[in-house]
């Protein structure tokens, strides 16, 4: 099966040039539902056929003996520079087949679902076609063996990402300093190229240094390193990451992302890409091993954007909005893992968040349609009677992700607080449980918001439940979001869970950490305690205040005690969140986007508006010009030649 | 003497067949017969090139050299004319200057350019460079009523002069010192000897001389306005050609006298701070264009640039890494350059505004010029990024990493003009009326932008001919088959 | 200082002043006549140099055809002196000046370096070097190639003038 795993990849990439044939002869004409149908189903079968692949290799890895533990697979040289040889080569262990696993399973069923979301959209085949290019880029960065294929996949999905989120270009978008669709997909290609570049320096170090670029040597020269390289290396790479999976300081981007179509989201800006950050630093975990500094560095930042960005989601509006800051959360619930050490944890959580994410934002693009493209949670209400295979799944999902016992973000989420703590740092370990506890509250929020209550949407709307491509896929994710766990149990259960077993056939590393079995009960309780607790105290407010709003015999006391919760929340999230998400973030994105990146942009236009008037259009100046350029040649060749 | 003219025979063939084109053309008078016999004697040329690709030797007296060297210039040559003679028509029938005699003198000027390369002896280096310019003058100035043509070929027939003056006085130097015009006897003459202060200051001038051609700067400032005075696709024909050609002369001067030039320090400052000054000011100085036409008159200087990064390398790594950029540069420029000459002529479209929404009435148009824009920034996996890749990583090996990282830094500042273009087809929408023109240019464009494609996707084949191709110009001495 | 010394220094000095004049002088064919002395002298100096066929093309094809050519159609077009070009004193000017300087004073100390020539060893004396039939017979073995590849450079000349110059030149019928 191996041997076949170019053809997983050309399948993406025919279905984009065949779509992108589509597209430019105008195949559909407006709203044609059977050559519509076609053009998706023959996306997604080029998407279900790497799916089928990455499972054949799957088995075909179990099966192997413990002393060969990945393929490596030459599809064909590149080019040759100079020492270097960059090759298209694929490599398959654990941890890409994994990945592989997620990207074209989650990919599959989000494209199944776009074939109901795209209906009558104009662009229907551009779409495809770029949704396939996504993947093919995709695969490559999880599949490369070397980190000059691996960062051709990064800039592809960047560049995918960029066209999917200005895929409506013409609409109006409002953000900071965002105006239209355009303005944000700008956004979102600027603030990664921070990251990019910090990506091309630590590549460029590594190559320096042992002259390759491919995983394999890099992680068994790791000798030839010194100290301060090794820091930089990992520096550079982590700061590439923070640009690509949205960390602070470049995470302002996501949450404007949410321009793009609403599975572009669940695929791109959510389940995918955003991740690579992570498995790429799970990719090269034995150099971060190697690099404490950076490695604090990681869990701190991670930690800071997991409660910052939940605490905004708190008081966000808008549907896409809470998932977009909470996906920022998530990733940096991840990298908090993988700085103290815990890379299976974050790997795990990584797969969990896949399922319950890609769920979520499907079912709040089947909401947005049925709503006709209306966004904010205030206009919503009451769509669970309305849409109740939406309204479940979504629930499903936002449980999921609150850590409610036994679902799949439970474990995930339960074992990477576990390895924080057992890591030592307590102080990282209750900023993951009070963001724990905002999680759930936002989830059960954004739920109750949108599918409890009293319908708050305009009288002209009548939304129903969507059709069968859209529920199909959103059922299969909260199916896995309730289930998906099983992979990775915690270790009072199950002693070594597949999860583990599976991703250490690769070469991924981690800290060893061993926890009593108490205190691992102990701090399982407290996590579902949490979990349970955000969540009903979201429900009290958001449910009752509707009924105790709706009918004046209300219990008096009641309501008080609600407003004064009510206050106490304003004053300890609201305001401050407001504060920061108003104040401080804007001052943030305006110093980053019009400072920083502008005003390099600007500085360059003016430096080049000024260099107009050395060209006057004068001929004798050129010859001037000439001239002075001959005498510096000729009287520096004169000064330093013998 | 038969092998002479084996050797030659495409350089012969080339000089025999602008003849016929004139004879023709005086005969008939029909421009478009003439073209197609153009395009006809540049696919015969090109294809006695590859034909006659492995044979190498000196020929005529020591007068020139083929090798594989010369045979994949010809090649490229060949390609840029015919590619420019094809999308010329409709340009020149708009303009009203549909002229057959366009087509003779730039077959003329390929000849030149394939002298050029060809050259042993500084006698024909400087008749190709002659031969070569002297059409290109004409070629800017055939728009005879457009007061912008006229100065264009005005600019660039006196700088032009002014150079071609310069490297005669640094072959006369060099001859002084050497008392040698083939350039191998000069290689010998200042091996044995050592090369003296009077050698030296003629061999700057005769750099000076081709600087001024591959518009590197402070050599540069001709360039923005005789393309933009100059039917656009003669100044895609300069851009790429005459470019070309210049690089080969330049990489036949430094291959003779590499052993002298690998050892000197100086020179290699000399180059390395033209080539980081030409990717400084061509970047930036196009950021701030909105007439395309100029915005790629400033790419084209940045371009030389980055190919500068190579001589400044100094290695046949960077050489061949010259050779395979002139390559997919003639390919990518010239689309660009067509793209811009078919909608130019119809509206007078010359800002990158006028593009918005390409895309909604000519996708396929649109996709081919995103590729070559996307090319032209060197984004990966397309043409341009292999041979910036190759020239830079050449920079690298030859201990010149702070050259390749300002060349990386400059290339992602041109990342934002070109994508500028490509914002605008794709992400905005059409302004006014649709932009009309015949479907089969389309086409012929995509075929431009598939072959940019696969360059990049698979250079494997062409980077081995260029580095093969080079062995022959790296040993002065050799001779015969 | 010999006879030939002597001249030597007569016609470059010559040289100097005719090139001096021919940029100097407001009218045109003031200017040309310049340049005509100007070539008058370099022919001179050729024949001290024993290179007389050079000297002699020297002053036929340069001092008689293209002169006289030039001095033709600045007659016919009537040339003004060239009043409306006349410059103050710039910075530019100045610059030039200083570029042209150090240029001047960099080749002269170059010269003054007084690197060997390399002489070639011939058979042949400098007078029979400087004959018709030696350069004769050099243009059509040793220099053949560039000599026949010349004619393709002034069939380009020709074909380029009339495609600028010509009166009433049309497009041929468009196909």
């Amino acid at each position: 099966m191996h041997e076949s795993i170019f053809l997983a990849v050309l399948f993406p990439l025919v279905g984009f040039l065949l779509n992108a044939l589509f597209s430019s002869m105008k195949f559909i004409k407006s709203g044609e539902s059977g050559k519509e149908f076609f053009v998706g189903a023959f996306s997604t079968l080029m998407i279900v056929l790497p799916f089928v692949i990455a499972v054949g290799v799957f088995f075909e890895l179990q099966s192997l003996p413990a002393s060969e533990q990945k393929f490596v697979v030459n599809v064909y040289e590149w080019f040759k520079a100079g020492a270097m040889t960059v090759g298209v080569s694929y490599q398959l262990d654990s941890l890409s087949v994994l990945m592989m696993l997620v990207v074209t399973g989650v990919g599959s069923l989000i494209h199944l679902y776009s074939i109901g979301y795209m209906h009558g959209d104009e662009g229907f085949a551009r779409f495809f076609s770029y949704l396939n290019l996504f993947i093919f880029a995709m695969l490559n960065l999880v599949l490369a063996d070397n980190m000059a294929l691996m960062f051709l996949g990064w800039e592809g999905v960047g560049l995918c990402s960029y066209f999917l989120i200005g895929f409506w270009y013409d609409r109006k978008f409002e953000g900071v300093g965002i105006e239209t669709t355009t303005d944000a997909a700008n956004k979102a290609f600027m603030l990664n190229r921070v990251g990019d570049f910090a990506m091309l320096g630590a590549m460029f170090l590594i190559f320096q240094k042992i002259g390759s670029l491919t995983f394999e040597s890099i992680l068994s020269q790791l000798s030839a390193f010194d100290q301060t390289h090794l820091f930089w290396m990992a520096l550079l790479v982590f700061i590439g990451c923070t640009g690509k999976s949205a960390q602070i300081p470049l995470f302002t981007w996501l949450p404007d992302a949410m321009a793009g179509p609403t599975p572009v989201s669940a695929l791109i800006h959510a389940a995918t890409m955003v991740t690579s950050g992570i498995y790429l630093i799970a990719r090269l975990s034995p150099l971060f091993m190697l690099a404490p500094d950076v490695m604090n560095l990681v869990a701190i930042i991670g930690a800071a954007t997991a409660i910052i960005a939940a605490s905004i989601a708190v008081v966000q509006n808008d549907i896409k909005k809470i998932l977009a800051y909470s996906t920022v959360s998530q990733l940096g619930y991840m990298f908090l893992a993988l700085g103290v050490g815990a890379t299976t944890a974050a790997m795990f959580h990584l797969v969990t968040h896949a399922f319950f994410k890609a769920c979520l934002f499907l079912g709040s693009g089947s909401v947005i349609h049925a709503l006709h493209e209306e966004q904010d949670v205030r206009q919503m209400g009451g769509l669970q009677k309305v849409m109740p295979s939406t309204g479940t799944t979504f629930l499903i999902g936002a449980i999921a992700l609150s850590g409610f016992p036994l679902t799949a973000g439970f474990f995930s989420k339960d074992e990477l607080l576990a390895k924080t703590f057992a890591s030592g740092n307590v102080a990282l370990y209750a900023v993951g449980i009070v963001t724990a506890a905002l999680t759930a509250f936002y989830s059960m929020r954004a739920y109750a918001l949108t599918f409890l209550g009293d319908a708050r949407w305009a009288h002209d709307k009548h939304p129903h439940e969507s059709g069968a491509t859209m529920t199909i896929p959103l059922w299969i994710l909260a199916a896995l979001s309730l289930i998906g766990g099983v992979i990775g149990l915690p270790a009072v259960i199950q002693e070594h869970n597949w999860i583990h077993g599976w991703l250490s056939r690769s070469q991924i590393v981690e800290k060893e950490m061993t926890m009593a079995h108490s205190t691992e009960w102990i701090l399982l309780a407290l996590s579902s305690a949490v979990a349970i607790g955000g969540l009903g105290f979201a429900y009290s407010i958001y449910t009752k205040k509707q009924t105790a709003a709706a009918s004046q015999n209300g219990f008096y006391n009641l309501l008080l005690n609600k407003y004064y919760i009510d206050e106490l929340y304003n004053a300890l999230f609201v305001k401050p969140m407001r504060f920061v998400s108003e104040k401080i973030l804007p001052t943030l994105d305006a110093a980053l986007i019009n400072g920083v990146l502008n005003g390099v942009g600007t500085s360059f236009i003016s430096i080049a508006r000024s260099l107009k008037i050395w060209q006057s259009g004068v001929a004798q100046n050129y010859a001037l010009a000439i001239i002075a350029g001959l005498v510096a040649i000729l009287s520096y060749l004169m000064l330093k030649q013998p | 003497m038969p092998n002479d003219y084996l050797l030659s025979l495409p350089i012969l063939a080339a000089a025999g067949w602008s003849v016929l084109l004139i004879i023709l053309e005086a005969m008939l008078s029909r421009a478009a017969l003439t073209r197609v016999f153009a395009m006809l004697g540049f696919a015969l040329v090109g294809g006695l090139s590859v034909i006659g690709f492995p044979l190498q030797g000196l020929a005529f007296s020591e007068m020139l050299r083929i090798g594989g060297f010369q045979h994949f210039a010809n090649i490229i040559f060949c390609l840029s004319g015919l590619l420019v003679v094809a999308l010329s028509e409709k340009y020149l029938d708009d303009e009203n200057v549909h002229y057959g005699e366009y087509y003779i003198v730039a077959f003329i000027s390929v000849v030149g350019m394939m002298l050029l390369a060809a050259a042993a002896n500084m006698a024909i280096l400087f008749i190709g460079l002659e031969m070569m310019s002297i059409a290109l003058y004409v070629l800017a100035g055939l728009m005879r009523r457009d007061v912008r043509s006229n100065e264009a070929a005005m600019k660039y027939f006196l700088l032009g002069a002014f150079a071609s003056g310069l490297l005669l006085y640094g072959i006369s130097l060099i001859y002084g010192a050497t008392g040698e015009l083939a350039l191998h006897k000069i290689a010998i003459a200042i091996q044995t000897g050592s090369a003296s202060m009077l050698f030296w200051i003629g061999f700057g001038l005769l750099i000076t001389g081709f600087l001024f051609k591959i518009s590197a700067v402070p050599f540069h400032q001709w360039t923005p306005d005789v393309y933009d005075g100059s039917p656009t696709p003669a100044a895609a024909f300069m851009s790429t050609g005459a470019k070309a050609a210049a690089f080969s002369a330049l990489i036949v001067v430094v291959t003779n006298f590499s052993t002298l030039l690998q050892n000197s320090p100086t020179w290699s400052l000399v180059i390395s701070s033209i080539a980081l000054a030409t990717m400084v000011v061509g970047n930036i100085a196009a950021l701030a264009q909105e007439n395309l036409k100029r915005m790629l008159a400033y790419s084209s200087v940045a371009h030389a640039g980055y190919m500068l990064v190579g001589i400044a390398a100094a290695t046949p790594d960077g050489y061949s890494g010259i050779m395979f950029y002139t390559l997919v540069y003639t390919l990518m420029n010239i689309g660009a350059f067509g793209v811009v000459a078919l909608l130019e002529s119809k509206e007078n479209l010359l800002l990158a505004s006028d593009y918005a929404g390409l895309f909604k009435h000519r996708p396929m148009l649109a996709g081919a010029m995103a590729v070559f824009m996307l090319s032209l920034a060197g984004v990966p996996p397309l043409g341009g990024f292999i041979g910036k890749y190759k020239v830079f990583a050449a920079a690298v090996d030859a201990k010149l990493t702070w050259l390749a990282l300002a060349g990386v830094l400059a290339s992602a500042v041109s990342a934002y003009y070109y994508l500028r273009v490509v914002y605008f087809m794709f992400m905005r929408d059409p302004v006014g009326e649709a932009i009309s023109a015949p479907a089969t240019s389309s086409l012929a464009f995509a075929l431009i932008a598939v072959a940019v494609v696969l360059l990049g996707v698979f250079p494997t084949e062409i980077l081995r001919i260029t580095d093969a191709a080079l062995k022959f110009a790296q040993l002065p001495t050799q001779t015969g088959f | 200082m010999d006879v030939s010394g002597i001249l030597f220094v007569f016609l470059g000095a010559q040289i100097i002043v005719a090139t001096v004049g021919t940029v100097w002088s407001r009218n045109p064919v003031t200017s040309a006549l310049f340049l005509v002395l100007n070539f008058f002298a370099l022919g001179g100096l050729y024949l001290l140099l024993e290179a007389q066929f050079i000297a002699v093309v020297q002053v036929i094809v340069y001092a008689g055809a293209i002169m006289v050519l030039f001095l033709f159609t600045i007659m016919l077009l009537n040339l003004d002196n060239e009043r409306a070009l006349a410059e103050k004193f710039d910075l530019r000017k100045g610059f030039a000046v200083l570029l042209g300087g150090v240029l001047l004073v960099e080749l002269l100390y170059i010269i003054g370096l007084k690197t060997p020539i390399p002489i070639k060893q011939t058979a042949l004396t400098t007078v029979q070097l400087g004959e018709a039939k030696y350069i004769g017979r050099e243009l059509l073995t040793n220099f053949l190639f560039p000599f026949e590849i010349v004619s393709i450079l002034l069939l380009l000349a020709v074909v380029g003038a009339i495609v600028l110059a010509k009166k009433n030149f049309t497009t041929s019928p468009k196909s």
